[in-house]
């Protein structure tokens, strides 16, 4: 009798918990949370004046390439939020900036760490510090990232993990208006000469599986990009020609500064500037993303006679998205009277790029939104209504 | 016989004729009546020190560049030389804005003396004659702003700088400031017992400001006159009834004349006392908002008592600079303008930056919508064309 009771009470009590289990597993689709807003209902991305791109998010306010800096960019307004994708040591996909660990993460305090400090050649650079490629994903995860610039606010140091390619698209999906992603493929000669993926695919093949798995596809502007905007972009033009066989998404040619070389190809900057490598990378690539010294250069900080690097490009109808845009007063020439607004207008207006690169969000967004009139606007919406007829 | 007569007759007429045919009026002239006015409708737009951020504080450029970037007023600081002619000068000694430091033929003047309680060493102003001080050459007070305008500049007097703001184009208020009367007063003296405030006010009465806060007079020619010292704004009270602005200092300093403390001179029962005398206080901004490690604190009610007994804010002084700008701001200083202005409901700011302050509020508080009319009416235009198209 006992036995039976006993057994018959388990029974009721797995079926109970079936019962529970099933029942909140079918809550959840039919309460969907509150932040989910159907893509169909979500509001488009701007697509007439110059994007405004969150450089490694927010990180004039937060430390960078962290789920705050990107929520906080999101919040202000940005149109795409920007990282950089290395991997770790296991082979996944994550956002940061530098090669090593040191200057944005508080891994130098890490005693159980401390071995793992060495020099490996960067770019022909001997390098010394902790390197993101000697780190598993799970030993990465227990770093704190800090503020990089000493003269920014230093209060959410310790805070914020490292996060992941992934956590990164996550965001910009849950985002509750269409905020686009410009991921790039930072490195990619040094992390395929330290990261060996078991299937011998590369870090290119594993960025683009990534994109593909949350649904990124479609040419510029086409209804499946304006669904999930999304920009690759590179400073190694050959893993950008690699993935235009996997991809049709739009992709940025990055290009450094005058002294430094491709570092994957060896190129000179005069040489991946030249009208015939315009001519031959337009065929991959929509647009250029040049440091924006380069193309007007400044002298005794004043900036002086622009070069023709934008107009060249727009000729081939490549867009021209320059870095790196920041308000303090150190990053301004003197033409602009440390007023980080009337370097955006000078960019803006006087130069026409179609995309920047900045450090503070809200202050572009501010500057646009305070710049376009209604009439402004409406009338750049007709134009390229206009336009894009004209296409088709 | 009557030639000579005619002859004199003839050359009567040409005198009398060039006197009252002006044939070509100077160019930067504009008769009183056609002048754009003050605006009185959102917070003033003081150029403190003219558009010092730019050009080398207090000097005939400075002041023209504030007027061009759309200054409601010009501020100064009035101190005098040892002949007693006003000159327009922040410090009481030529140290740090001058290249008094290289005129060997100065070597001999430095001095000690004891100002607002405090043993100070350098070059003072009220030990050179103003013919002396004319050979000087202003520079650039902070490092971090444009050099390039250093030894091009000299100081100017109070008549040159009231000529400045009477030659515009436009209505451009004065602000001078009576600046450490009791020092001067101690190391100057004038003819006939007249002391620093006599001279001051003299000043202004000669080119013709006149008139209370807002009436047909003081319109035309707008000036404030500001100084920390309570008793000189009383004393010139009885000379003048051009408005007066009394300057707070930080909450350490107590007032130079009165030796009275912050807390005293902000009480209650003072601002009872002083708003007979007064229209508005001037006081430094982080002790309205008070700030710890860089953020602000919540609001002291400083501005509702003032606004409560009817005075007017200028808070000083608001500045692009990153390192000037708390991170509330996010390094904008449009933010700051913003936090001000909306937030805070100050009624005029002092800025460093003119050209910025302006824009901020043309940007979001325009005087005219002149701006958007070209695209209304083109939209305008577009909707008349197509009209007849719907009517088929």
């Amino acid at each position: 009798m006992k036995r039976n009771m006993a057994f018959i009470s388990c029974v009721v009590f797995t079926i109970t918990l079936a019962a529970l289990v099933s029942v909140s597993a079918g809550r959840a689709l039919m309460y969907p949370l509150p932040s989910s807003v159907p893509q169909a209902e979500k509001k488009p991305m701007q697509t007439f004046r110059a994007y405004n791109v969150a450089h490694r998010g927010s990180n004039g306010e937060l430390p960078e390439e962290t789920a705050p800096a990107y929520m906080r960019a999101i919040a202000e307004g940005a149109d795409f939020i920007e990282s950089d994708i290395q991997a770790t040591k296991d082979g996944v996909l994550v956002c940061m900036h530098d090669v090593t660990l040191d200057a944005t993460t508080d891994v130098a305090d890490r005693k159980e760490f401390a071995d793992r400090k060495t020099t490996y050649e960067v770019q022909w650079v001997n390098t010394t510090g902790w390197f993101v490629v000697d780190f598993t994903l799970k030993e990465l995860k227990t770093l704190r990232a800090k503020q990089r610039f000493d003269f920014r606010d230093q209060q959410y140091n310790g805070k914020f993990p490292p996060i992941t390619f992934e956590e990164f698209i996550s965001i910009a999906l849950d985002a509750k208006r269409t905020v686009g992603i410009y991921p790039e493929i930072k490195n990619p000669v040094f992390v395929n000469k330290h990261v060996k993926w078991s299937d011998g695919k590369k870090l290119e093949d594993r960025f683009v599986e990534t994109l593909q798995k949350f649904g990124y596809k479609g040419q510029y502007l086409s209804k499946d990009w304006l669904k999930q905007p999304c920009f690759i972009q590179s400073f190694a033009p050959s893993s950008l020609v690699y993935i235009s066989n996997q991809t049709d998404l739009p992709k940025v040619f990055l290009i450094d500064d005058v002294t430094i070389r491709t570092e994957d190809t060896n190129q000179t900057y005069n040489e991946i500037t030249s009208d015939s490598y315009f001519n031959y990378i337009k065929d991959y690539v929509m647009a250029i993303g040049p440091w924006k010294d380069t193309v007007v250069p400044p002298e005794d900080n004043y900036l002086e006679k622009s070069t023709d690097l934008i107009a060249k490009a727009h000729a081939l109808g490549m867009q021209v998205h320059p870095y790196t845009y920041r308000n303090e007063n150190s990053f301004l020439h003197f033409n602009f009277h440390q007023d980080p607004y009337v370097e955006y207008d000078y960019w803006i207006n006087r130069r026409g790029v179609d995309g920047l690169f900045t450090d503070f969000t809200g202050s572009l967004h501010r500057y646009q939104e305070w710049t376009s009139s209604s009439e402004k606007q409406l009338l750049q919406k007709i134009a390229s209504m206009v336009s894009s007829r004209d296409r088709s | 016989m009557g030639s000579p007569c005619l002859t004199l007759f003839a050359l009567l007429c040409l005198v009398v004729g060039t006197a009252a045919r002006p044939f070509y009026p100077l160019p930067s002239k504009v008769a009183d009546g056609e002048r754009q006015p003050l605006q009185t409708s959102r917070p003033y737009n003081i150029a403190h020190r003219g558009s010092n951020g730019e050009l080398p504080e207090e000097t005939t450029a400075a002041y023209m560049r504030a007027i061009e970037e759309g200054a409601d007023f010009i501020e100064t600081d009035i101190l005098s030389s040892k002949d007693g002619v006003l000159i327009c000068f922040h410090d009481f000694t030529l140290d740090d804005t001058t290249d008094v430091a290289q005129h060997k033929e100065f070597a001999d003047r430095e001095r000690t003396y004891e100002v607002q309680g405090a043993n100070t060493t350098g070059f003072f102003t009220v030990d050179f004659t103003l013919k002396e001080l004319k050979s000087l050459r202003v520079r650039q007070r902070y490092p971090f702003r444009d050099q390039k305008y250093n030894g091009k500049f000299h100081i100017i007097t109070f008549e040159e700088y009231i000529s400045i703001a009477l030659d515009a184009t436009r209505v451009v208020g004065i602000y001078p400031e009576i600046k450490n009367p009791v020092f001067i007063n101690e190391h100057v003296k004038w003819p006939n017992g007249k002391k620093f405030e006599d001279m001051f006010v003299e000043t202004l009465k000669k080119y013709g400001y006149k008139g209370s806060y807002m009436s047909n007079e003081w319109k035309k020619q707008p000036a404030f006159i500001q100084s920390f010292a309570p008793t000189s704004l009383v004393y010139v009270s009885n000379l003048t009834d051009l408005p007066k602005i009394f300057l707070i200092d930080d909450i350490t300093v107590p007032t130079q004349d009165t030796n009275q403390s912050y807390w005293e001179i902000t009480s209650d029962g003072y601002f009872d006392f002083i708003k007979n005398y007064v229209v508005g206080i001037g006081p430094w901004k982080d002790t309205v908002v008070p700030v710890v490690n860089n953020y602000l604190q919540p609001p002291t009610d400083l501005v509702a008592r003032a606004h409560a007994h009817d005075l007017q804010v200028h808070p000083y002084t608001y500045r692009n600079e990153n390192l000037c700008l708390h991170f509330n701001f996010n390094q904008d200083p449009y933010q700051e303008y913003e936090f001000w202005i909306h937030k805070m409901g100050i009624d005029g700011l002092f800025t460093d930056f003119t050209g910025s302050l302006q824009k901020y509020q043309e940007w979001t508080s325009p005087l005219s919508s002149r701006d958007s009319s070209n695209e209304t009416s083109l939209l305008h235009k577009i909707a008349v064309m197509v009209s007849p198209y719907e009517r088929v």
